[in-house]
């Protein structure tokens, strides 16, 4: 039989309530309070109860993690289950905490329930599977039942079902599905559009996600001592395109020295971007990694120096979280250099 | 306009002594349908292998698919391609239902070009897995873009739209079984029943990027990067005046076959006097700079808005920067109090969890998305592989690579396959074929 | 990409020219180019007028970065 663990708070231990939210995290064998109800309808054995005080989790965050992932060391466990936090706001942040915490040291499935009014709800759904749960304890054995359903499918290799039809918050993970209907996208377009038309209700299979901005970084006071450096995802990169960039999705970088050429001389550099026509830049790369004009201005004296490497990929496919990786190993080339300011050019 | 398109269905295709249609088969003489596509000097060396339904084969690199049809009349079957040009999307045609040649390199892939499976997992990913396949399976004399990853590949491609009309011959004189007929009648002249019904319209965004010539999209036989924003009937589209292009990554491509059928284009026929007034299609482009994309949005919006559109759909052959002229048409059009309906895929990357659209308007809040061209699909070896496998890791097929640290290269020794959706034959078919959509999960 | 050079302190400015793109993925300063394929130079016109354009469009980038904003900003260029 497969094996769980399941993380509860003081409360639930039947420990106490507020006076008692400082409680230190302890493991124990067997079955707590609403470990009962979820042992009913999981398909592994409960083994193990973790407790820990919402208070200790929220304020010795780190400790009382470390601690937690110290207990599981030596367990043999395939599912971590944490909760359910209803609407409580600090069970519900330890709960998120802990399940992501679990499943990133240990890589087996971390799952929780809560409220959507909990805060810990917002904070954790991109990153930890939470279960749509009631207010109150009162919700207790039908939230339980619904994670477990999941669960038992998870335990036994099962396809799993969309967030949506599984009860879960979304996480803005997205992925391909044929649907029973056998609908077509033809059908669902044209009756999308005539329900618009009508004023009735429709649902878009794409909403557009929230924007989400960075804050902005303090501007260079005196261009003339700062040291500027060149950045591309036009994908120009020398002939042999030595770091085997990918022409599209990529997951590599590359950064080239500049600091002995004047411009960028075509049969050199290249582009190995693949969503456009490369005719322009394989014949001056200058007009996608603006070399040339860049080295005036540096004997001009309008920016105080240029930093020795250009560096490229290519922005097309990429996903998000590549680019974002490949940024942050950029950025810390930049810091290295203590560059000043970057000039990006996109295509 | 009123065209009328009789139906043959073929149950099967043979080689025989006589290219014939004849109870449901189509024979085929090959050795005169090879030395036909030999009239074109540029196919240096060419084979036809057929492929069907269910078998344990694998086709790539494919480069076009086309449905062979005939006009009984003689007039040419793409005009402006396989023959002198005539309005499109009016009189008798005749066509073969359930097959398609397809223009497969016999070695040599480019970025654009796609993978089918005929059977096992694979086959759900593409609709042509469905269809009897014609396979022309050819090496030409284009050597001056043998090692580029874009390549125009006119001589295959132009194959297949000869070969589609060479086979039509067969039922040329022939009675088809059954008579589909499309018609609209000119706006201003429709009754009382279908004027009332809210106005629509298809907005078509074929693929039209490349600034060289030969890989776009065509019309009337005229690349369509030297085309601006026109209204047609949809007929035309339905009756061969566009043919595909040899550019867009394979699964977000509407081959030549797609515009043959084009299922929204069917769809909004069949509510057409029911449940809305189907004014026709706004064909539009793809562009390359920000100043052309708003531009074609202008057009679009201007012609939708003249036309009294009260509502579109709009659907782009492409993803990543064409979704900037998506995602601009549609708010163009809002803006102009048309109320819009977009069809199209998505790039989410392999890891579902990004942006899914390179530009993101709230105005474009009812949208129909048909796949994830990043998705990551691998699948078992095939008994047998028409054309060339090794393409899919050599040639910068978009959805293939030959070498990756931790996937290695997208062909296997034994055969088996690792890609990105983005390499499937029209995999997304945002034509308005795809029963596939994108869920949370 | 752009983002993480952002968020590190780092003021950067992105040349393309897809403007909405730039805007929906959050780059604060953005120059705008002139084309896909050829951001900083149309091969149809000569040498020193592909220069200029260049010339100008980076001097337009590297002010930005001296730029105070408080919003996301899209820069004029004049040529």
């Amino acid at each position: 039989m497969k094996k769980a663990i399941h993380y509860i708070n003081q409360f639930f231990a039947g420990i106490g309530g507020e006076e008692m939210a400082a409680y230190e995290p302890e493991i124990r064998e067997g079955l707590l309070g609403p470990s009962l109800a979820l042992s009913a309808v999981l398909d592994a054995e409960v083994t193990h109860t973790i407790i820990c005080g919402d208070n200790f989790m929220g304020s010795n965050t780190q400790e009382a993690v470390e601690r937690i992932l110290g207990f599981l060391e030596d367990k043999d466990f395939d599912i971590f289950i944490a909760g359910p936090a209803f609407q409580a706001g600090r069970y519900g942040f330890a709960c998120g905490t802990i399940c992501k915490a679990v499943q990133e040291k240990f890589g087996v499935p971390a799952l929780t329930s809560m409220n959507e009014e909990n805060p810990g709800a917002e904070m954790f759904k991109k990153d930890v599977i939470i279960f749509k749960g009631g207010k109150s304890a009162a919700k207790l054995r039908g939230d339980v039942k619904v994670l477990a359903n999941y669960a038992n499918k998870l335990l036994k290799g099962e396809k799993t079902l969309s967030a949506e039809e599984e009860g879960f918050f979304e996480r803005g993970v997205r992925a391909q599905v044929w649907l029973e209907s056998g609908e077509t996208a033809a059908q669902r377009g044209v009756s999308m559009l005539i329900k618009k038309l009508a004023g009735e209700e429709f649902t878009s299979e794409l909403p557009i996600p929230k924007q989400d901005l960075v804050a902005i970084a303090p501007p260079i006071k005196d261009l003339s001592t700062a040291k500027i450096a060149l950045v591309t995802t036009g994908g120009i990169v020398p002939v042999d395109n030595p770091d085997r960039i990918q022409s599209a999705s990529a997951t590599r970088w590359g950064r080239y020295d500049i600091s002995q050429m004047d411009r960028l001389e075509a049969g050199v550099f290249k582009t190995i971007h693949a969503g456009f026509d490369p005719a322009a830049a394989d014949a001056d790369p200058n007009v996608v990694m603006p070399l040339d004009v860049m080295k005036e201005f540096l004997k001009e004296g309008k920016i105080g120096a240029l930093h020795n490497y250009f560096y490229s990929t290519v922005g097309t496919g990429t996903t998000q979280a590549e680019a974002a990786r490949m940024g942050k190993e950029i950025v810390e080339k930049l810091k290295e250099d203590k560059v000043d300011g970057v000039i990006l050019t996109a295509t | 306009m009123r065209l009328e398109l009789g139906n043959f269905s073929v149950k099967d295709v043979l080689f025989g002594d006589k290219t014939m249609f004849h109870g449901g088969v189509l024979t085929i003489n090959k050795e005169e349908a090879i030395n036909f596509i030999k009239e074109d000097e540029h196919i240096t060396e060419v084979d036809l292998v057929i492929a069907k339904p269910g078998e344990n084969t694998r086709i790539v690199p494919v480069k076009e698919a086309v449905e062979p049809r005939i006009r009984p009349d003689g007039r040419a079957v793409f005009p402006g391609v396989t023959g002198d040009l005539s309005m499109a999307g009016q009189g008798r045609l005749h066509a073969l239902k359930g097959i398609s040649v397809l223009g497969v390199g016999m070695h040599w892939g480019s970025f654009g070009d796609g993978l089918i499976d005929m059977g096992g997992e694979g086959a759900k990913y593409t609709l042509y897995s469905q269809l009897i396949n014609v396979c022309i399976v050819a090496d030409t004399d284009e050597v001056e873009e043998r090692y580029e990853q874009q390549k125009k590949n006119t001589a295959i491609r132009m194959a297949s739209h000869r070969l589609a009309e060479y086979l039509g011959q067969s039922v040329k004189d022939l009675e088809p079984e059954e008579i589909e007929v499309f018609e609209l009648d000119p706006i201003t002249k429709r009754n009382e029943d279908v004027n009332k019904l809210p106005s629509v319209v298809l907005v078509m965004q074929p693929q039209s990027q490349m600034e060289e010539l030969g890989y776009n999209d065509r019309v009337y036989g005229w690349d369509m990067n030297k085309y601006v924003p026109s209204f047609m009937n949809p007929n035309e589209v339905l009756d061969g005046a566009l043919i595909s292009g040899s550019f867009m990554p394979a699964s977000s491509k509407w081959s030549t076959y797609d515009f043959q059928n084009f299922p929204t284009i069917r769809e909004l026929y069949k509510e057409h006097g029911k449940s809305l007034n189907f004014l026709g299609v706004i064909m539009s482009n793809l562009n390359v700079t920000l100043e052309q994309k708003i531009r074609s949005s202008i057009f679009v919006a201007q012609m939708a808005k003249s036309l009294g559109a009260d509502g579109a759909i709009v659907t782009e052959e492409g993803y990543g920067n064409p979704d900037t002229d998506y995602i601009l048409c549609l708010a163009a059009l809002e803006d102009v109090g048309v109320k819009t309906v977009g069809i199209s895929n998505e790039c989410t990357g392999r890891d579902g969890a990004s942006q899914p659209l390179v530009t993101l308007d709230i105005k474009a809040n009812a949208l129909v998305s048909t796949g994830n061209v990043s998705e990551i699909i691998q699948l078992p070896p095939a008994d047998k592989v028409i054309g060339e496998l090794e393409a899919l890791a050599r040639d910068g097929l978009s959805g293939g690579w030959p070498y990756d640290e931790i996937l290695g290269s997208s062909v296997k020794e034994d055969g088996s396959i690792i890609m990105e959706n983005n390499a499937m034959f029209c995999g997304d078919m945002i034509a308005g074929w795809s029963t596939k959509t994108m869920k949370e999960f | 990409m752009v983002k993480e050079i952002e968020r590190a302190g780092i003021p950067v400015v992105e040349m393309c020219n897809l403007v909405p793109v730039a805007l929906t993925v959050g780059a604060n300063k953005i120059v705008p180019t002139i084309s896909i394929p050829y951001p900083l130079g149309d091969p149809q016109t000569s040498k020193e007028v592909q220069w200029k354009l260049r010339y100008h469009r980076v001097g337009v980038a590297l002010d930005a970065l001296t730029a105070d904003i408080t919003e996301q900003t899209v820069f004029n260029v004049k040529i």
